[in-house]
């Protein structure tokens, strides 16, 4: 692996409906971004228990991205709101045990906005390839 | 949780053709895929969803008792309901399939690095092979159809969608919010093929719509409010001239809002001169036999059209989109008034008469002397005003000479975009909306009248820019599917609602303010009360169970147990059973 640059992994949280449109409208634009991220297809961003993250964390991911309906566009209302307040917590939680927040990202991302979705992705693992692997799994200072 | 049966996994590779396998080593995926935990039997395919395809997922179910089937294709909004009914065909639950994306999601975007696509490939069918193996089957579910439809505009499409359940014998509400039914095909003149006046055939069809005998018309209305799930829609409608609302119960919804002409305000030419309008400012004069100079208010004895004026213009206008009405819209209305002007003048990109018997007008404006001049895209016309008078500079490149008009009137043929309050409506129906701004169908091609809502159709230019002729023809289209889920009565739901585990629950309440849907409630008869879930009013969106400190929420088909699994599997790959065979 030496001389290899590092490619983080990342999780990607995408709600059904919005996010998962437009991560496939992306795809079906051939718009083209790099491959560190892995969906994990929700129903809504609202689901994403906050352990859920942290234990995305704890498992090795250098980065966690959790992606939904614009607010006041969820499919199920006001689930996201509940998202915005969990990110918000889990962003503090994360600097309280030291782990850099920037690896937490929240995605807005209608079904239309497939480039949106390519451009967060390339700029997140560009990011977290900046912070280094996650300290959760030991080797980087951030 | 616990399931009652070893899992038995099938995986089944897809290379769709060359779309997938052109860029994802989809044999070597398959091999791998065939060692990892409870996977029984792994195999790549040119079509899944082919027949051939089909009958192989079937097949190898029976020959090797398998319980759990991962598809690895396309995007699961595609072909997941394609491939539950294969698997249901052959015994198997349909909430114990998974569909991996390799194609939108693997293939189709990382199409210059084969074997990055490859890795990320490997890794998302782990991801979902570990899901799998907590997949429960549910029992699936059914709920009735309120034998009534709501149709949402009142335009060509609406009107024709209405009239055409209201034939079949269903009950049909028709809400418009103008005074006047009949859209924005009222405010043209005549038709093309037939030269039929636009108002005779709003006039037949409001007619119809009037002696129907159980459609139900509201004009001056707008839907305000929208809760429900498909055959059982509680739709709120208010009155804008007496303010008053009432509540309808429907099983199906159309939506048929339509579309609103494009006026390129602050944009030149318009607004140099009161005599430079767009076509829909033209046919409202033709229409009203009073084509004048706004300017002078007499005819005008050279008119100028410019067509494409907002359409096919990726960022500079903002419109990319053909709006697949104006080629023969325009030599129609250029072909019209040759009769009472002198000289007709139709400045354009490309033309494209593309219908059924559209070439026929395109003809017979060039046999009436209408002048065609090929304008360059990338020098677009230029246009001055001195004294009141519009000069017209541009290079026709057939001839390549450089060419000057003075129009009394120019015409500027504008898109068709989405119309206002667009995004309300799609806030309404939960309707996504592409990059032009119209409303999204389920699929292009496999479900172009249904929508991502259940229960909602989409007609007419609300769907996508087009003529009359294309909105009453996709409007007949979505009547036939309101009429055809009326008929069978009752529809089937999805079973993947939250579940309350009572032993676990401490009554904090923060599922039930958590709940977009009021679905949850407390059984006060239990001390302490505990949480239940209405299952007929649980959206199973999950956010309660997200909420839920005590995890006493299940969430069937999204358990924190398969979430979890996922994550793991792909940050702690398990070891490769009988690895270094391969």
């Amino acid at each position: 692996m030496s001389g290899k640059r590092f490619e983080p992994s990342i999780v990607a949280f995408t709600c059904n409906w919005c996010s998962y449109g437009g991560a496939d409208l992306a795809g079906i634009s051939r718009i083209q971004y790099p491959p560190n991220s892995k969906v994990i297809r929700l129903m809504c961003s609202g689901r994403v228990d906050p352990l859920m993250t942290l234990e995305a964390f704890k498992n090795g991911a250098d980065g966690v991205i959790i992606s939904g309906c614009h607010i006041g566009d969820c499919h199920y209302s006001t689930g996201n709101y509940r998202t915005e307040v969990r990110f918000m917590a889990l962003r503090s939680a994360m600097d309280v045990i030291g782990l850099n927040p920037e690896r937490l990202r929240l995605l807005w991302a209608s079904a239309s906005e497939g480039q949106q979705w390519a451009d967060t992705m390339r700029e997140m693992a560009e990011q977290v390839r900046e912070l280094g692997p996650s300290p959760l799994k030991g080797g980087s200072k951030k | 949780m616990a399931t009652e049966e070893v899992p038995r996994i099938g995986v089944f590779v897809c290379h769709c053709g060359h779309n997938i396998a052109g860029t994802v080593d989809v044999e070597r995926v398959a091999e791998i895929a065939a060692h990892y935990p409870n996977v029984e039997f792994a195999t790549h395919f040119m079509f899944m969803c082919s027949d051939s395809g089909q009958q192989l997922i079937r097949d190898k179910i029976e020959e090797f008792s398998l319980n759990r089937v991962v598809v690895a294709s396309c995007s699961p909004r595609m072909h997941e309901p394609t491939f539950r009914r294969v698997v249901e065909e052959a015994d198997v639950n349909r909430y114990c399939f998974e569909q991996v994306n390799l194609r939108e999601h693997v293939s189709w975007c990382h199409m210059r690095e084969p074997e990055a696509a490859t890795e990320k490939a490997i890794d998302l069918i782990r991801m979902s092979v570990a899901r799998a193996a907590l997949l429960v089957p549910l029992e699936v579910k059914t709920v009735s159809v309120e034998p009534h439809t709501l149709v949402v505009g009142g335009g060509v499409a609406g009107l024709r969608a209405a009239i055409d359940i209201d034939s079949r014998g269903f009950k049909v509400t028709l809400v418009e919010r103008e005074p006047e039914l009949g859209g924005n095909l009222a405010k043209l003149s005549t038709l093309y093929q037939g030269n039929e006046k636009a108002s005779d055939v709003i006039e037949r069809m409001v007619l119809a719509a009037r002696i129907s005998e159980n459609l139900t018309i509201m004009t001056d209305s707008e839907v305000v409010d929208v809760e429900g799930y498909i055959g059982n829609f509680d739709v709120t409608v208010k009155n804008n001239a007496t303010d008053k609302t009432e509540k309808l119960r429907v099983g199906a919804i159309i939506v048929a809002t339509g579309f609103q002409s494009w006026v390129p305000e602050g944009i030149p030419p318009y607004g140099m001169s009161l005599d430079v309008i767009t076509l829909a400012q033209l046919e409202e004069m033709k229409r009203d036999d009073k084509l004048l100079c706004p300017s002078t208010g007499k005819p005008p004895k050279k008119v100028m059209f410019i067509g494409c004026v907002g359409s096919r213009q990726p960022g500079v206008q903002g419109h990319e989109h053909c709006s697949r009405y104006c080629c023969t819209a325009m030599v129609k209305a250029a072909a019209d008034i040759t009769e009472i002007t002198d000289e007709v003048l139709i400045l354009y990109d490309d033309i494209r008469t593309f219908g059924k018997g559209h070439e026929e007008v395109h003809r017979s404006a060039h046999e009436k002397f209408v002048m065609f001049s090929k304008f360059d895209r990338t020098k677009p016309a230029k246009t001055t005003v001195a004294d009141g008078a519009l000069s017209v500079k541009w290079r026709d490149i057939l001839a390549g000479d450089n060419l000057e008009f003075h129009p009394d009137l120019l015409v500027l043929v504008t898109a068709m975009i989405p119309p206002e309050g667009v995004e309300k409506v799609s806030q309404l129906f939960s309707l996504t909306r592409s990059a032009d701004g119209f409303f999204n169908e389920e699929h292009i091609k496999l479900a172009p009248l249904t929508t991502h809502t259940a229960g909602v159709m989409i007609a007419g230019a609300a769907q996508s820019a087009k003529d009359s002729t294309d909105s009453t023809t996709q409007a007949s289209g979505a009547a036939a599917k309101a009429a055809s889920l009326m008929a069978r009565g009752e529809v089937e739901i999805e079973s993947t609602v939250a579940h309350v585990l009572e032993e676990l629950c401490s009554s904090c309440h923060t599922c039930a303010t958590a709940c977009p849907y009021g679905a949850i409630s407390f059984d006060t008869s239990k001390k302490p009360e505990i949480a239940v879930v209405t299952e007929a009013e649980c959206h199973g969106c999950g956010t309660c169970a997200a909420g839920c400190p005590s995890s006493a929420i299940i969430m069937r088909h999204s358990t924190d147990e398969q979430i979890t699994a996922m994550v793991e599997a792909f940050l702690m790959p398990p070891p490769v059973m009988g690895g270094g065979d391969s």
